[in-house]
């Protein structure tokens, strides 16, 4: 299968840089199900800024592997479906172990997140005083289309959600996430599905990261819309996150 | 002696029969056994006399011995469930660190 043809969901990268970080030291994950439609694109405006992004495809049907691959990531294939957190795990222990990494980035394969919005986290990040940055869609600036009862069920989970509370975050299940060599040494998402971003944010309440909140836009694009998790996996992830303490780890 | 207790003694005893032959690691599953043991001495008495457990339905409150084992059934049920869950989410765990494993040894680097 070939490309499809070019279509640009990012700002061309001339309008991007990095202050204080060097490019290279950076890996970005890119957990992809199923994405051959638009992973081309998101690899290749990646790696315009980024040498190393490695792709973590969890168990497609269709082209995303091979198409990533042959895009620039790194690919790291599981033999099954596990789900996204599984992924961004699989993801995290392979670029911890590359030598020279030092900086890490999570970042969705479906194309709602902008390049320009990872560079300002990484600038963020590059300043010192903190462990992690996450992305937020409701820090007041951005102006995402967030449809009207999805944003008020996302605010809604960060707000119950203890170690939302306790850390001021107000967006429990943003995709964009740059951390430290700290933060991924130590991650160890055991939440296979949908529920890891609330085993994300309880970690980083567990392990005292120092974390900071850097406002994006996601991009609701009719693709990403359809990609998306449908609101009734919200009641999952409560579910989940309610009994995760009552797991061995 | 009725029939239907016939059928549940045997019912109850060849459970017990299967549950201590079943292997696992030693300690949990002592206990799992004793408990069982003593359930199985309970059902049969239960079985040959029902309407004692009626007896000790009034100790509690409960007007028939049925709605006591009824109730009790629905905790059990609930326990089962939630331990269930829970085991499974374990194995998940397990399966995905194993197939994390291969997916790492298999890893491709870009050509260019």
């Amino acid at each position: 299968m070939g490309f499809s043809p070019r279509r640009r969901l990012n700002p061309p990268p001339n309008c991007v840089y990095l202050k204080d970080i060097d490019p290279s030291s950076v890996w970005i994950i890119v957990p992809a199900f199923n994405e051959a439609q638009v992973i081309g694109d998101v690899v290749a405006d990646l790696r315009s800024v980024f040498a190393h992004v490695v792709c973590v495809d969890d168990g497609s049907s269709d082209d995303t592997a091979d198409i990533a691959w042959r895009s620039g990531a790194h690919v790291v294939s599981h033999p099954v479906n596990l789900g996204q957190g599984a992924a961004i795990q699989t993801g995290v222990v392979y670029a911890r172990q590359q030598p020279g990494a030092a900086v890490f980035a999570t970042f969705d394969a479906d194309g709602q997140h902008r390049l320009k919005d990872l560079v300002a986290m990484l600038d963020r990040l590059s300043r010192g005083d903190v462990d992690i940055v996450i992305g937020t869609r409701f820090a007041g600036t951005t102006l995402s289309a967030t449809p009207a009862l999805k944003g008020l069920i996302l605010r809604a989970a960060a707000r119950l959600s203890p170690s939302s509370r306790q850390l001021g975050l107000t967006d429990a299940h943003n995709g964009l996430r740059v951390f430290g060599k700290e933060v991924a040494e130590n991650l160890d998402l055991t939440m296979n599905g949908m529920s890891h971003a609330g085993e994300f944010i309880a970690l980083i309440n567990a392990h005292r990261w120092r974390v900071a909140e850097e406002p994006v836009e996601i991009l609701y694009t009719d693709y990403s819309v359809a990609k998306g998790q449908p609101l009734l996996n919200g009641v999952n992830i409560a579910f989940d996150g309610f009994l995760r303490g009552r797991m061995r780890r | 002696m009725n029939w239907i207790q016939v059928l549940l003694i045997t019912a109850v005893v060849t459970l017990l029969v299967y549950l201590v032959r079943s292997r696992g690691n030693a300690k949990t599953k002592a206990w799992v056994k004793v408990g069982y043991l003593l359930f199985v001495i309970a059902a049969v008495y239960a079985i040959l006399r029902p309407d004692d457990t009626t007896v000790v339905a009034n100790w509690v409150g409960v007007d028939r011995g049925t709605d006591l084992l009824f109730y009790a059934l629905v905790i059990a049920f609930v326990f089962t469930t939630l331990s269930t869950y829970l085991r499974f989410k374990e194995l998940e765990l397990r399966y995905a660190r194993l197939a994390r494993a291969m997916a790492l040894e298999g890893a491709r680097t870009p050509e260019h």
